[in-house]
C-alpha cells in the first residue's frame, strides 16, 4: 500500500516534468519570472532602507531574514499545495469531477497532480539565497537547538500557509469566485509579512497573529534568533509554539474540507 | 434487485439569476437573486447487467445530472441509487474503481503529452495489473486503430483521435459499467462509425453494462436496444428502440454533395432527387436499407465532397410525445 | 462603420464585470488594506520627522492613495491576444469587420469604466475619509491631473499592447508579462514613491515610460512641478504612447504574417 502511493506520486511527478520539458525555454522563463516577481519586494525594501536606514529598529539584513522565511516556506508550499491554490479553477472548469471519478484520495490527487517544481526553484532559490546572506551578515551562531527549531519552524510555516490554501480552496465549493479573498487574506498578508509586524496597527497585528497567522511563519521564528526590542509587546510563548501552529491549523482546515466535500456532492456547484 | 437501481430520484440546483441591462446589473451587485432549477424530478429506472441503454433528450433535460449521480459525483436530494451493490456517492473509492466515464466535452488526457503517457498514469491510478494493462491496451489499440498516433501529444490529435483515446482511457481498468456522455460529439462521420462499432463490440464480448447520452440518433440506432427519453427532468419514454422507431417513422434522407457536376444512377428502394447539379438527396426507409451500406456505396461510386444524414430531431420526437402522437 | 460596434464590446465587458459580487467588494477592501499598510510602513519610517528630502508624510500618503486607486481601475487584460491565439479563435475574430485592436481597447475600457465607477470612486472616498490626503494644489492642477491620468492609462495600455504581440512567437506569455509587471511595480512609483529612489535610479527611470503611468499625474496633482515640467510630462506621455504603439503595430504585422504562413 505504502509502496503503491509512492509509485503513483512518482508517476505524477514524472508526467509534470515531461510536460514542462516539452517547452524548455518557457520552463526557464517561468522560473526566472517567479524569481524576479518575488525579488520585487526585496528591491523595494532595499531602496527604502537606503533612504531611511531602519524600520522600527530592524536593519536591512534583519528584514532579509523575515523575507527569506516567507520564500523558503513558499518554495516548499507550491510543491505540495499548488493544486489547492488553483482549486477554484479546477472546480469551475469541471476537472474536479474527474478527480472524484478516480479511486484515490481527493487531496492526494490534487497535491501530486499539480506540484509546481519549477516555480519552487524560483521561490526556494531566492529564499535560501537571502537566508544565507542575512545569517552571514548578522553573524548568527548555529547551535543544534537553533537548527532544530528552524527545521520545525519551516515545516510549520509551510503547514500554516497550506492550511490557508486548503481553507480558501474549500470556500470555492460554496462561492463562485474567491480570487479576491485569496488576494486579501493570503497575498497581501504575505506581502506585508516581510515587515516587522510591530509597525502595524493593532488590528492588523491581531489578524496576523490569530486569523491569518503569518506572524508564526516568519516574525516569531525570526525573533527566536534576533530578540529585537519589539518582541516585548508579545508573549514569549508565541516564539516557542510557532513550529506547532501549522499542525493545528492544518487539521482544522482538513476537517472543514471533509465536511464541505459532502456539500459539493449535494450542491453540484 | 437489478444491476443498476434508481428509485424516485430528484435533484434541484440553486442557480443565480442575472437581470438584464445596467440597472439590473447594479441591483445584482447588491442583492443577488437565486432561483431553483429542478434538474431531475422523481426518476426511477433499473438496468440489468450487460444492458446497453441510450439516454436521450434535449440540452438541459437532466441527462448529465443523472449520469453525475450514477457515477457518484453528485448525490440525489431524494430517492435512492444502488449500482452493483454500491451507493455511488457514499462508497466513492470502491465504487469508482469499477466504473468508467467518458465525457465527450472534457478530455481526461494530459494535453501536452503523448497519449501513451496518460494511459501509463491511469495504470498507476487504478493499480492495473501489468498483464491486464497490456492485454487491454493491445486489444483496444487494435480495435480502434490507434497505433498511428498513440505516441503523439494529445494537442496534435484530431477530435476523433482524441475521442478514441479518451474512450480507451476510461476502459483500461476493465470497468463493469461505462457511462458515456456525448462520446461522438464533434467527431466526423467515419470516426463516429469506428466508435459505435467499438462500443457495440465491447458490450457484446465483455458483457459491460453501458449507458450513454447523445444528441445523435444514429449513435442510438446502431448500438442500443433500449432507450430512455428524458425531458425537463422527467422520463418520457423507457422501452425498446424498435417500438419507438416504428412509431416515429423510419424514413431517412441522405444528402450527398459532389465535387463536380454529375448524374446519379438509380438504386433499388431509394428515391433519388436532384437538388442542384452537384447535390442529390437519397430518401429511403431505414428498416429496408442499411444506412452504412448506402453511404459506402455512394462514397465508393462517386466523387463525393460531403455526406449528411438527416434524422428526425429528438426535439420533434418529444414534441410528438407531448401531442400524444407516440 | 463608426463607433457603435466598439461601444457594444465595451458595454458587454462592463456588464460581465458585475457577475462576481463578493469578488468585487473584496477588491475594494483589498485596495483599502494595501493602502492602510503602506501608510503604516511609512509612518514607522518617518517616525517623528516632519519631512524627508522636503517630502512630507501627507504627500507620501497622497501618492499611495492616488497610485493605488488609479491602479485599481487601470484595467488591462495582458492575455487578451494570447488566449485567442491559443484557443484558435483569433482566426475568426480577424475576419470580423471591426479592428481587432479597437475591439481589444474597447473591451479593456469597458472594464476600466466599470472599475472607475464601482472601485476607484468608492475606494478613493473611503481613503479620503479614513486616511486623509492632500487636496489638489489648484483647480488647474486637478484638471491636468485627470488628463495626465488618462494618458497614464494610455501608456500602461501601450506597454501591455506591445508585449502582447510577443504571443505570436511564444507559446506562453505568462513569464514575460510577469517580468513586465515587475518593472512597472518597481519603477512606476506605486510601491515606492519615486522621490525616495537613489539618484542614479531616478536617472534611469527618467528614460523609461514607467514614471509616466502614475507618478506624473501625482506630481501634477500635488503641484510639485512647474508649468514647464508639467508640459514636459505630457510630451513624454504622448511620445511614449506613440513609440510603444508603433513598435506594437510593427510586431503585429510581422506576427500576422507568421501566423498566416504557419496556418495558426
Amino acid at each position: 500500500m505504502k509502496n503503491d502511493v509512492i509509485k503513483l506520486s512518482a508517476t505524477y511527478t514524472k508526467m509534470i516534468f515531461r510536460s514542462w520539458f516539452q517547452y524548455k525555454v518557457d520552463a526557464i522563463l517561468r522560473s526566472l519570472a517567479v524569481f524576479m516577481r518575488e525579488a520585487t519586494s526585496i528591491i523595494v525594501i532595499y531602496f527604502t532602507l537606503t533612504k531611511f536606514d531602519s524600520i522600527n529598529g530592524w536593519n536591512i539584513y534583519e528584514m532579509l531574514l523575515l523575507f527569506s522565511l516567507v520564500y523558503m516556506t513558499y518554495g516548499i508550499l507550491i510543491i505540495f499545495f499548488t493544486g489547492l491554490r488553483d482549486f477554484g479553477h479546477t472546480v469551475r472548469d469541471g476537472s474536479f469531477d474527474r478527480y472524484i471519478l478516480r479511486p484515490r484520495g481527493l487531496l492526494f490527487q490534487l497535491i501530486f497532480a499539480n506540484a509546481d517544481w519549477f516555480a519552487a526553484v524560483g521561490h526556494g532559490g531566492l529564499g535560501i539565497l537571502l537566508f544565507v546572506i542575512s545569517a552571514a551578515k548578522l553573524g548568527v551562531v548555529w547551535t543544534p537547538l537553533r537548527v532544530l527549531y528552524y527545521v520545525f519552524a519551516i515545516i510549520g510555516g509551510v503547514l500554516i500557509q497550506g492550511a490557508i490554501f486548503l481553507f480558501l480552496a474549500t470556500l470555492n465549493i460554496y462561492l463562485l469566485e474567491t480570487n479576491m479573498l485569496k488576494e486579501v487574506f493570503y497575498w497581501n498578508m504575505r506581502k506585508f509579512s516581510g515587515y516587522p509586524m510591530s509597525i502595524f496597527h493593532k488590528a492588523i497585528q491581531f489578524v496576523m497573529t490569530f486569523i491569518v497567522p503569518f506572524a508564526f511563519v516568519n516574525y516569531f521564528p525570526a525573533q527566536f534568533i534576533l530578540r529585537k526590542d519589539d518582541m516585548a509587546a508579545y508573549s514569549e510563548i508565541f516564539m516557542y509554539i510557532a513550529p506547532f501552529v501549522g499542525i493545528v491549523l492544518y487539521m482544522l482546515a482538513y476537517l472543514f474540507w471533509r465536511f464541505s466535500i459532502k456539500y459539493y456532492k449535494s450542491s453540484g456547484n | 434487485m437489478s444491476f443498476i437501481e434508481v428509485e424516485n430520484v430528484s435533484k434541484t440546483f440553486k442557480v443565480s439569476k442575472r437581470s438584464a441591462g445596467i440597472p439590473g446589473m447594479i441591483a445584482n451587485m447588491f442583492v443577488p437573486k437565486f432561483e431553483k432549477k429542478e434538474a431531475v424530478r422523481d426518476i426511477s429506472l433499473s438496468i440489468e447487467k450487460g444492458e446497453m441503454v441510450g439516454f436521450i433528450g434535449p440540452n438541459g433535460a437532466g441527462k448529465s445530472t443523472t449520469i453525475k449521480m450514477l457515477s457518484g459525483i453528485l448525490c440525489p436530494d431524494n430517492g435512492t441509487i444502488n449500482v452493483n451493490g454500491y451507493v455511488p456517492y457514499k462508497q466513492r473509492k470502491d465504487y469508482v474503481a469499477g466504473i468508467g466515464v467518458v465525457f465527450g466535452q472534457k478530455s481526461q488526457l494530459q494535453w501536452d503529452l503523448p497519449v501513451i503517457d496518460s494511459f501509463e498514469l491511469l495504470r498507476a491510478i487504478y493499480r492495473i495489473p501489468d498483464d491486464l494493462y497490456k492485454k487491454n491496451l493491445d486489444r483496444f489499440v487494435e480495435m480502434l486503430d490507434m497505433g498511428g498516433f498513440i505516441n503523439q501529444p494529445v494537442r496534435q490529435l484530431s477530435l476523433g483521435q482524441r475521442m478514441r483515446s479518451d474512450i480507451v482511457a476510461a476502459l483500461l481498468h476493465s470497468p463493469q459499467i461505462v457511462f458515456f456522455d456525448e462520446p461522438t460529439i464533434g467527431v466526423d462521420i467515419i470516426g463516429k462509425e469506428t466508435i459505435r462499432k467499438f462500443i457495440k463490440e465491447l458490450n457484446e464480448q465483455d458483457d459491460v453494462t453501458m449507458l450513454f447520452t447523445t444528441h445523435d440518433m444514429q449513435d442510438i440506432e446502431q448500438t442500443c436496444k433500449r432507450i430512455i427519453i428524458i425531458d425537463k427532468g422527467k422520463i418520457m419514454y423507457d422501452g425498446s428502440l424498435a417500438e419507438i422507431r416504428s412509431k416515429y417513422g423510419t424514413t431517412r434522407q441522405l444528402i450527398a454533395e459532389m465535387n463536380q457536376d454529375m448524374e446519379v444512377a438509380s438504386i433499388k428502394d431509394i428515391i433519388i432527387e436532384k437538388q442542384d447539379n452537384r447535390k442529390y438527396s437519397f430518401t429511403f426507409d431505414n428498416q429496408v436499407v442499411d444506412v452504412n451500406r448506402l453511404m459506402h456505396t455512394i462514397l465508393d461510386t462517386y466523387n463525393v465532397k460531403d455526406v449528411t444524414v438527416n434524422e428526425p430531431e429528438i426535439e420533434s420526437i418529444i414534441q410528438k410525445m407531448y401531442n400524444g402522437e407516440v | 462603420m463608426g463607433l457603435t460596434p466598439y461601444l457594444a464590446f465595451a458595454k458587454k465587458s462592463f456588464l460581465s464585470k458585475s457577475a462576481y459580487r463578493l469578488d468585487h467588494w473584496m477588491g475594494i477592501l483589498n485596495t483599502m488594506i494595501r493602502l492602510f499598510i503602506f501608510v503604516e510602513i511609512y509612518k514607522s519610517l518617518y517616525g517623528t520627522r516632519e519631512a524627508v528630502d522636503g517630502i512630507t508624510m501627507t504627500m507620501v500618503t497622497t501618492n499611495f492613495i492616488l497610485s493605488l486607486c488609479l491602479e485599481s481601475f487601470f484595467a488591462v487584460d495582458d492575455f487578451y491576444l494570447s488566449s485567442r491565439i491559443n484557443n484558435g479563435s483569433i482566426a475568426t475574430e480577424m475576419l470580423l469587420p471591426v479592428s481587432f485592436h479597437g475591439r481589444m481597447l474597447a473591451t479593456n475600457l469597458g472594464t476600466a469604466v466599470f472599475k472607475l465607477i464601482f472601485h476607484f470612486i468608492p475606494a478613493l472616498l473611503l481613503a479620503i475619509f479614513f486616511i486623509g490626503m492632500e487636496a489638489p494644489a489648484g483647480a488647474g492642477n486637478f484638471v491636468l491631473f485627470i488628463l495626465s491620468a488618462i494618458l497614464g492609462y494610455g501608456v500602461l495600455w501601450s506597454i501591455s499592447f506591445m508585449f502582447q504581440m510577443l504571443s505570436f512567437w511564444l507559446i506562453n506569455v505568462w513569464a514575460i508579462m510577469t517580468i513586465k509587471n515587475v518593472f512597472i511595480n518597481v519603477l512606476s512609483g506605486s510601491m515606492i514613491p519615486l522621490w525616495f529612489m537613489p539618484k542614479w535610479m531616478s536617472g534611469v527611470i527618467n528614460f523609461t515610460p514607467f514614471a509616466s503611468i502614475y507618478f506624473s499625474p501625482v506630481q501634477i496633482y500635488l503641484g510639485n512641478i512647474g508649468a514647464a515640467e508639467i508640459g514636459m510630462c505630457f510630451v513624454k506621455q504622448i511620445v511614449w504612447i506613440l513609440v510603444l504603439m508603433i513598435i506594437g503595430k510593427l510586431l503585429w504585422i510581422k506576427g500576422q504574417k507568421k501566423m498566416v504562413v504557419q496556418g495558426g
